[in-house]
């Protein structure tokens, strides 16, 4: 069995209790050490935190989409302990009223299915500093360095029940809640920057060969901050429990669980406390900050702020007709994806222009986009634009050949794309007089082709619809092409036969 | 002018009839004639001082406008932030400390135009009754240098009762301010909780700390609330309302007053002098057509250990800070000696016994298993505290009694702890409460030839300050006769 704790930075641009630069915000991503430090953040005598209200309204919205309670009142308090990363000697945390409570998320699982995941809790805390002993360029140093700027910020703590039972469904669901926070707009979730880390307790239960069963006592796997470390933490847990418990016989019990580390090169875990019940945190409600009292105006705000969430967009394109996996690829990151939306928007909404608009983002737009090396919504079309390219396509005006030519043209012009095609010479063009000329030359230079054609053999079209595109020099529309060419062989053979 | 209130300087200055300069030249004088003795002070700012009182005699003279505080030498107790000098709450932990910032307190007082002679000396870290428990030496009572000024706020006492400022502010957390006032025979304002902001006073229990001021007449406490109240974006625990208004209104008698008397108040422990000074104030307000009424406030007693607990449990948690990693006193540490004896030395060296004492009694009371048994229980004597303060004042508008239960006291009289511990019996349910009280001078005892003053506190319910300070001016109309008959021994 696995339970998740799940820290997520909030990407605020103040810090929790102080209007110091926050590092989980875009604005002061990678800053030099204790440059985002106010006097509050170095907990200088007498300095006092004052909320940051965004943060706790982040926390709301992601309790919202966890289907979690808003608690009314929660309040704050001090969870005291020594260490050189905590400047005040206490951090700020929520211990028995945390803001959001009592939730359960709809895991969505392969295939269509869902698995139900409780949520005990999701409180906000602030993040400590660090320690480091490694100067500014790679310098090592002998002693402990400590750097301020990460203390203070707002971070929200998401507690699961132990409900999953494979740590693919854990992975599945840490990636789903990446997605969640993303759309929420509450971080980036940029692991590498620890914008997310994971905390599984995991432990095992064993059946007996005479029936029965035991478990194994919970271990704690500290700071993870990838997936693969995740899956990689779970996994190796899963078969390393066995093989302790045949060792020592331990099971689970007051005091028996133990908190461990993860080493990525030995792709194992590492022991790094034996009892977790030795530290006496001394919790009070601290008295330098007032209640948290959510009415109910603040609640209708917060919660109106909520947009759809990952897997409702994906169930709504699925709908669109699209295939799962091309859903999730529009679903992956959330301003390509409001960029997708707003396309459709632009196409007049609907299913079929959600298929069309779907299609062209991920066939065509998503080529230039990659070798950009940029989002979609950063590939140099406005919506408007792509939506119009999308209507030439879909009305038959525009040819597939000439798409790229004209995406090339107004790629980051405000030009329209209809005027601009007309202009460049990328339309259809609309003379059947000229058409019907460049088929019946087509014909008659492919002698042997029209004869197939004419006794059924379909395929043998492509050759002079070829001949036709050749002679219109991409000036019309193959499908076009194609149903003229067919009328105009029936019109033949009727006319032979007459 | 040095023994005027701050209000008849001020008026002084502003009408060119004294020189802020020169009103200030002769505090800073007095001040390095007489801290020798009374060592209030643990640094003056002269040169600091003397140019801002140049630039407001300057101002005077031209005519131009002048803030509601221009030009008066303003003392501030050494545990509140400011940029000038040190900030050391007269702890070895904090010796050499600069804080990078002014209080809220000291930022609104000098934007009133105030001029910041100098920090004061305190019982380190605001924790102690006497003024004795200072790493700068003990201070001395101004009327008595056998005797202790109080504490904590004891140098800010001693300093306004001497003649070496005009008006200085203390801070409160359960007596801080009222019981030095009382023994030096000053008023002391305990404003109510979230009346003055908390920014850059440095917590010793951060529900009871308030900023107050302290002064030679109760109009100079209302002037010096006006200018120091008020929200404050920095401190979340600041009432939303605006400043207090008390100047304009402090002269005008409260009509039909309704002054309680607690009667726990009225102790056989107390020094009967004392009780006769309660009992001269309560003829007093009869003699002014005010109703005496008989409050009953049977928590009083356990008012002691409530704060014991809930004072020492915030502290512990407050002074985890001085670890000597960032600021503050650091210990040497012998090779192979690890963080946590860093921490620890560190943390002996730097504070004192009386600080030490009030950390491990908080740790303690905090930890679990004890939560239950001291602090949280703590809490619920509190609201019951609140809601037997808010029947007494249905019944009456102020509450009348004792500051302290004796005079000033020798030093090491009270050497035992639980004996110091119950100077601040009659002030401590005030800052329980969250309420406002204030202590003002009511004669003298006469102790080994030397006059000693006599305080008597009002208390009143919360933001109740206007009704406060104009019950405490009409007493202290009644009693200036009374208050006239002796002067301290070392004075300017």
């Amino acid at each position: 069995m696995v339970g998740l704790e799940i820290h997520v930075e909030l990407a605020t641009r103040s810090k929790m209790f102080t209007r110091a630069g926050s590092p989980g915000h875009p604005d002061f991503y990678d800053r030099e050490p204790n440059s985002l430090v106010t006097p509050t953040v170095a907990a200088l005598p007498g300095t006092l935190p004052v909320m940051n209200r965004r943060a706790v309204e982040m926390s709301m919205m992601v309790g919202l989409a966890l289907g979690c309670s808003i608690a009314r009142r929660s309040k704050w308090d001090r969870k005291n302990y020594y260490y050189p990363d905590l400047p005040k000697g206490y951090q700020i945390s929520q211990y028995d009223l945390p803001l959001c409570h009592d939730g359960a998320f709809e895991l969505p699982l392969p295939g269509g299915a869902t698995r139900r995941i409780g949520i005990i809790r999701a409180h906000l805390e602030e993040d400590t500093g660090k320690l480091g002993h490694e100067l500014p360029g790679g310098f090592s140093y002998e002693g402990s360095l400590v750097d301020l700027n990460r203390a203070g910020t707002p971070l929200l703590e998401i507690v699961t029940a132990p409900d999953f039972d494979s740590a693919d469904d854990v992975v599945a669901f840490a990636q789903e809640l990446r997605g969640i926070c993303r759309f929420l707009g509450v971080t980036e979730g940029i692991m590498q920057k620890g914008h997310m880390r994971f905390e599984p307790n995991i432990n095992v239960i064993i059946e007996l060969e005479g029936g029965g069963t035991v478990k194994t006592p919970v271990v704690e796997v500290k700071n993870l901050n990838s997936f693969k470390a995740l899956k990689g933490a779970i996994e190796f847990e899963a078969a390393a429990q066995v093989d302790r418990w045949r060792e020592d016989g331990r099971v689970m019990g007051p005091g028996a669980k133990s908190t461990r580390g993860w080493d990525d090169v030995r792709c194992a875990t590492v022991l790094q406390r034996e009892k977790e019940d030795a530290h006496d945190y001394r919790y009070f409600p601290d008295p330098d900050l007032v209640p948290v009292t959510v009415d109910d105006a603040w609640l209708a705000r917060v919660r109106a702020e909520v947009p759809e969430l990952p897997h409702a967009r994906r169930a709504r394109f699925v709908g669109y007709g699209l295939e799962a996996k091309d859903a999730a690829a529009l679903v992956e990151d959330r301003e390509p994806c409001l960029f997708f939306e707003q396309v459709v928007a632009e196409l007049g909404g609907g299913a079929k222009a959600g298929y069309a608009a779907g299609k062209f983002l991920l066939n065509q737009l998503s080529k230039r986009a990659n070798e950009l090396g940029c989002g979609l919504h950063r590939a140099g079309l406005t919506a408007a634009q792509v939506a119009g390219i999308v209507s030439l396509r879909e009305s038959g005006a525009l040819g597939a050949q000439n798409v790229d030519a004209l995406v090339a043209a107004i790629a980051g012009s405000a030009q329209d794309p209809k005027s601009a095609a007309e202009a460049a010479g990328l339309l259809v063009v609309r003379d059947d007089a000229a058409l019907d000329a460049w088929v019946d030359r087509a014909i008659a230079a492919n002698a042997q082709a029209a004869a197939d054609v004419r006794a059924g053999k379909m395929a043998a079209i492509g050759r002079i619809v070829g001949a036709v595109m050749k002679l219109a020099g991409g000036t019309v529309d193959a499908k076009t092409v194609n149903e003229r060419i067919v009328a105009r062989l029936r019109v033949a053979r009727l006319g032979e036969g007459a | 002018m040095q023994h005027a209130d701050l209000t008849a300087l001020r008026d002084a200055i502003a009408t060119g009839a004294a020189s802020a300069e020169a009103a200030c030249a002769a505090m800073l004088d007095a001040a390095d004639r007489l801290n020798p003795v009374l060592n209030a002070y643990h640094e003056t700012f002269r040169d600091h001082a003397l140019a801002e009182a140049r630039a407001v005699d300057a101002d005077a003279r031209a005519g131009r406008p002048l803030p509601p505080l221009a030009g008066v030498p303003v003392a501030v107790k050494d545990n509140i932030a400011t940029v000038l000098g040190h900030t050391t709450c007269s702890s070895r932990m904090l010796g050499n400390y600069r804080s990078p910032f002014d209080a809220s307190a000291v930022e609104r007082l000098r934007s009133a135009g105030a001029v910041t002679i100098g920090k004061t000396n305190l019982d380190e870290f605001a924790m102690g009754s006497s003024g004795e428990h200072c790493h700068w030496g003990p201070v001395r009572n101004p009327w008595d240098t056998a005797r202790v000024p109080g504490g904590s706020s004891a140098g800010s006492a001693a300093a306004v009762a001497a003649g070496l400022c005009a008006a200085a502010i203390g801070s409160d957390t359960g007596g801080s301010i009222r019981q030095p006032a009382s023994l030096c025979g000053i008023v002391g304002l305990k404003p109510t909780y979230g009346r003055v902001s908390r920014w850059g006073l440095v917590a010793f229990g951060s529900s009871l700390d308030q900023v107050g001021p302290m002064t030679r007449s109760v109009r100079d406490a209302a002037l010096m609330l006006d200018c120091m109240s008020g929200l404050d974006a920095r401190d979340s625990t600041t009432a939303d309302r605006p400043a207090t208004a008390l100047a304009a209104t402090v002269e005008r008698p409260v009509e039909g007053l309704r002054v309680g008397i607690p009667r726990q108040y009225v102790s056989g422990a107390n020094d009967p002098e004392v009780n006769a000074a309660v009992q001269a104030a309560a003829d007093a307000y009869r003699a002014m057509g005010a109703t005496i009424v008989e409050a009953d406030l049977p928590l009083t007693d356990v008012g002691i250990s409530t704060y014991y607990v809930i004072a020492p449990a915030e502290a512990s948690s407050n002074l985890a800070r001085y670890d000597g990693i960032r600021y503050g006193h650091r210990a040497q540490l012998r090779p192979g000696e690890d963080l946590f004896t860093l921490y620890a030395r560190s943390r002996s060296e730097g504070f004192g016994p009386e600080v030490q004492r009030r950390i491990m009694l908080g740790t303690y009371m905090l930890s679990s298993g004890y939560y239950d048994a001291f602090y949280k229980r703590a809490l619920q004597v509190r609201r019951r505290i609140k809601e037997e303060f808010d029947r007494a004042f249905a019944e009456c508008d102020v509450l009348l009694g004792p500051t302290a239960p004796t005079p000033a006291f020798g030093f090491g009289a009270n050497a035992d702890p639980l004996a110091m511990y119950l100077c601040d019996v009659y002030t401590v349910n005030t800052n329980i409460a969250g309420i406002c009280g204030v202590s003002l001078p009511a004669g003298h005892a006469v102790r080994d030839g030397k006059h000693l003053p006599i305080g008597v506190q009002l208390q009143a319910n919360a933001f109740e300050e206007d009704r406060l300070l104009r019950a405490a001016r009409m007493l202290e109309r009644a009693f200036a006769e009374r208050n006239a008959k002796a002067r301290p021994a070392v004075s300017a």
